[in-house]
C-alpha cells in the first residue's frame, strides 16, 4: 500500500491522504479518472495517425473535386464540372466495367479454390503442415514480385508458360500473352488465384476447425454423406468467415492496380485498365487532380458500401 | 478397452479409408508441388545467363549457372543495395512505428475505460473500410505541402497509418484476452501504467506485437502503389519502385536477368520471415480476423 501512494504522482496523493477521513469510494473515483485520462493518452497517438493520413485527405478530396486544382497557382472552385466529367469518361467507365469483369472472375475462383485446399488441409495429418505452407506462400511473397516474374514467363518465345503449355500438346507454344486483352486477362486472373487463394485457405481453415466434431460425428451416424456434411453442416456454419473471405477478394480485386500496372500497363489500348489504374494516369501523368478525385471519392463510396455490407453482415450472425 | 485399438485399426484398413489417403497424397504433392513450383523455376531461372532466358527455355540451359545476374544487379550502374537499403529502412520503420502505436492504442482500448472510447475506436479502424488506393491524390498533395514526399520518413507515415486498424484490432485482443487480477496486483504492488505495461504485460503480449511487427513489415516491404505515387527522385525509390524501372529500362536496357534475379532477392525476407514466424502469421490472422 505504501508502494503504491509513492508511485503515484501529486495529484492522486493528495487524494490518498484525504482517504484518511475521506470514505473509500472518493479516492476509487479519482483512480478511475486517472485511468480513464491514461486510456485516452493512449489511443490519442494513433487516432492522431488516422486523422492526419485519413480522416484529412478524405476531407480534403471532397473539396478537391470540386476545383480546377492545378499543381501551381491558385484553384477554382469548378461546381459540379469535375463530377460531370467523371461521368463523360468513357475510359473511367470501361474501367469500372473491366474491373467488375475482373472480380467476378477471380472471386469464384479464389473461394472455390481456396475452399478445396482447405478441404485438403484442415486436418492433422502426414504434411497437412507442410501443404498448408506450400499453399500460402505465394501469398507471402505478394504479387508485385510475381508479377514481375511472370512478365518474364510471359515472353512468347522465351517465356515459361509458353514452354510448358507446348510441352503439354495444349498450344503451339506461340501465344502472345500480353498483346490481346482476353489472354492478358486470364494470365492475370491465374495469377491471382494463385496468389489469392493460400489466404481463403487459412481463414476458411480457421473457421472450420472451430466446428464442433461431435456436431460432424452425430450427422454421419445418421447417414449424411461427406457432401452433405460439407453443404448442410459446414458451409452453413462458416456463413460469417465465408462472407469475409469473399469481401476480402472483393474489395481487393476491385482496387487491383500493381498485377496490370507490370503486365499490361493497361494495354493493349486501355483495355485493361483497372478503375486504380485509370484513376493514377489522370491524376499524375495527365495532371487532372480535381477529376481524378472525384474518381477516388466514387471509388471511396464503392469500397465503403461492401465494407458496410460485410460488417453488417458480420454483425448479424453475432445476434 | 481392448476394444478401441481394433475399432481404430479397422476403420484405417476399410477401403474407403484407404481410398481417402491416397487421394489425399497424390492431390497434396501434385498440388504442393504446382503451388510452389513457379517460385523454385524463378530462382533457378536467375542463376541462368541472359541470353538462356531470353531465348527458347531449354533443360540444357541448367547446367550453365551463373551468378551473372546477381553480380551485374549489385555493381555495375544499378546498385541494387541502394534501393534494398530504402526498402528495409522504410519495411523496419513502419513495423516498429506500428508496433509502437497499435500496442499504447490495444493498450488503451482494451483495458481502459473512457468516454468516447467506442467512438474513438470506430473512426480507428475506418481507416480499414478507406482503402489508401483510393485516396492517394489527396494523399499526394498534402505530403507534398508537408515536405513529406521524395522521402523515406513520410512514406513510413503513410504505410504506419493504414497498418494500424489491423495492429490495434490484434492488439486490443490481445490486451483484453489478460486477466485484469494480473494487471491489479502490479498496480496494488506499486507499479505505474508504464511499468505494468513493460514488466507484466509485455511477455504477454509479446506474440500479438511479433504479428502486428511482421505485417507491417511485410506490407511495406512489397508495397508498390503509394511508393511509385509519393516518389519522384530516383535516389529515395523502394526496392520494388526500382525493379519497375529495370523493367521498363530506365536503368538503361530492358535486362531480364537483371529483373528476375532482382525479384528473388525481393522473394528472400517474405520467405525466411514468413518460415520463421510461422506461427505469428497464422494466429495474426486468425485473431484479426475471424474473431472479428
Amino acid at each position: 500500500m505504501a508502494g503504491a501512494i509513492t508511485a503515484r504522482q501529486a495529484p492522486t496523493r493528495r487524494a490518498a491522504r484525504a482517504d484518511h477521513g475521506a470514505p473509500v469510494r472518493r479516492r476509487r473515483s479519482g483512480l478511475e479518472r486517472a485511468k480513464a485520462r491514461t486510456g485516452l493518452l493512449l489511443v490519442t497517438p494513433a487516432f492522431i495517425f488516422v486523422a492526419v493520413f485519413v480522416l484529412i485527405p478524405v476531407g480534403f478530396a471532397v473539396y478537391l473535386s470540386f476545383t480546377n486544382y492545378p499543381l501551381i497557382g491558385p484553384d477554382h472552385f469548378v461546381g459540379l464540372q469535375n463530377w460531370a466529367l467523371v461521368g463523360q469518361d468513357a475510359t473511367f467507365v470501361q474501367s469500372v466495367l473491366f474491373t467488375l469483369e475482373y472480380t467476378a472472375i477471380v472471386t469464384p475462383a479464389i473461394f472455390v479454390v481456396g475452399y478445396g485446399l482447405a478441404v485438403l488441409v484442415r486436418r492433422r495429418r502426414r504434411g497437412s503442415a507442410l501443404l498448408r505452407t506450400l499453399f500460402f506462400l505465394p501469398y507471402v511473397v505478394g504479387l508485385v514480385t510475381e508479377s514481375f516474374l511472370l512478365l518474364l514467363e510471359l515472353q512468347p518465345g522465351s517465356g515459361g508458360v509458353n514452354a510448358v503449355l507446348h510441352a503439354l500438346h495444349i498450344t503451339n507454344g506461340q501465344t502472345a500473352w500480353l498483346v490481346h486483352s482476353n489472354l492478358a486477362l486470364a494470365a492475370v486472373c491465374v495469377l491471382v488465384v494463385w496468389f489469392a487463394s493460400g489466404l481463403t485457405m487459412v481463414l476458411l481453415m480457421a473457421g472450420m476447425q472451430g466446428i464442433p466434431g461431435d456436431l460432424l460425428e452425430a450427422a454421419a451416424i445418421d447417414g449424411a454423406s461427406w457432401l452433405d456434411q460439407e453443404l448442410r453442416i459446414r458451409i452453413p456454419l462458416l456463413r460469417k468467415v465465408i462472407a469475409m473471405t469473399l469481401i476480402i477478394s472483393v474489395v481487393g480485386s476491385f482496387l487491383a492496380f500493381n498485377q496490370f500496372y507490370i503486365l499490361t500497363q493497361g494495354g493493349p489500348g486501355t483495355s485493361t485498365d483497372t478503375v486504380v489504374m485509370w484513376i493514377y494516369q489522370v491524376a499524375f501523368v495527365q495532371l487532372h487532380l480535381g477529376k481524378a478525385t472525384a474518381m477516388s471519392l466514387v471509388l471511396v463510396v464503392l469500397v465503403g458500401f461492401i465494407s458496410f455490407v460485410q460488417f453488417f453482415a458480420l454483425r448479424d450472425r453475432k445476434a | 478397452m481392448a476394444a478401441a485399438p481394433t475399432i481404430t485399426r479397422r476403420q484405417e484398413d476399410h477401403p474407403e479409408a484407404r481410398t481417402a489417403r491416397v487421394l489425399y497424397a497424390v492431390v497434396g504433392t501434385v498440388l504442393g508441388v504446382l503451388f510452389v513450383a513457379p517460385l523454385v523455376w524463378a530462382v533457378l531461372r536467375s542463376f541462368e545467363s541472359e541470353a538462356a532466358i531470353t531465348s527458347a527455355p531449354a533443360i540444357a540451359d541448367f547446367t550453365h549457372l551463373t551468378i551473372t545476374n546477381y553480380q551485374q544487379l549489385m555493381g555495375g550502374s544499378i546498385h541494387i543495395w541502394h534501393y534494398v537499403g530504402n526498402s528495409l529502412i522504410v519495411a523496419a520503420g513502419t513495423a516498429v512505428l506500428t508496433a509502437v502505436l497499435a500496442t499504447a492504442a490495444g493498450y488503451g482500448f482494451g483495458r481502459f475505460r473512457f468516454r468516447g472510447r467506442g467512438l474513438i475506436f470506430a473512426v480507428t479502424l475506418l481507416a480499414l473500410m478507406i482503402p489508401y488506393q483510393a485516396i492517394l491524390t489527396p494523399a499526394f498533395l498534402e505530403l507534398n505541402f508537408l515536405h513529406l514526399t521524395n522521402s523515406l520518413l513520410g512514406l513510413v507515415l503513410f504505410y504506419s497509418t493504414f497498418n494500424l486498424p489491423f495492429g490495434v484490432f490484434v492488439m486490443r485482443n490481445t490486451f483484453s484476452q489478460i486477466p485484469a487480477e494480473l494487471e491489479e496486483s502490479a498496480r496494488v504492488d506499486g507499479a505505474g501504467t508504464l511499468t505494468t505495461l513493460w514488466r507484466v504485460m509485455r511477455p504477454l503480449v509479446a506474440p500479438g506485437i511479433a504479428t502486428t511487427v511482421l505485417y507491417a513489415f511485410l506490407f511495406a516491404w512489397t508495397e508498390f502503389l503509394a511508393a511509385l505515387t509519393f516518389l519522384t527522385q530516383q535516389g529515395q525509390y523502394t526496392f520494388p519502385v526500382a525493379l519497375l524501372n529495370v523493367e521498363t529500362g530506365t536503368f538503361g536496357t530492358v535486362n531480364y536477368g537483371y529483373l528476375v534475379a532482382g525479384a528473388v532477392i525481393a522473394m528472400v525476407p517474405c520467405v525466411v520471415l514468413y518460415l520463421a514466424l510461422q506461427r505469428y502469421y497464422v494466429q495474426g490472422l486468425m485473431s484479426g480476423a475471424v474473431k472479428g
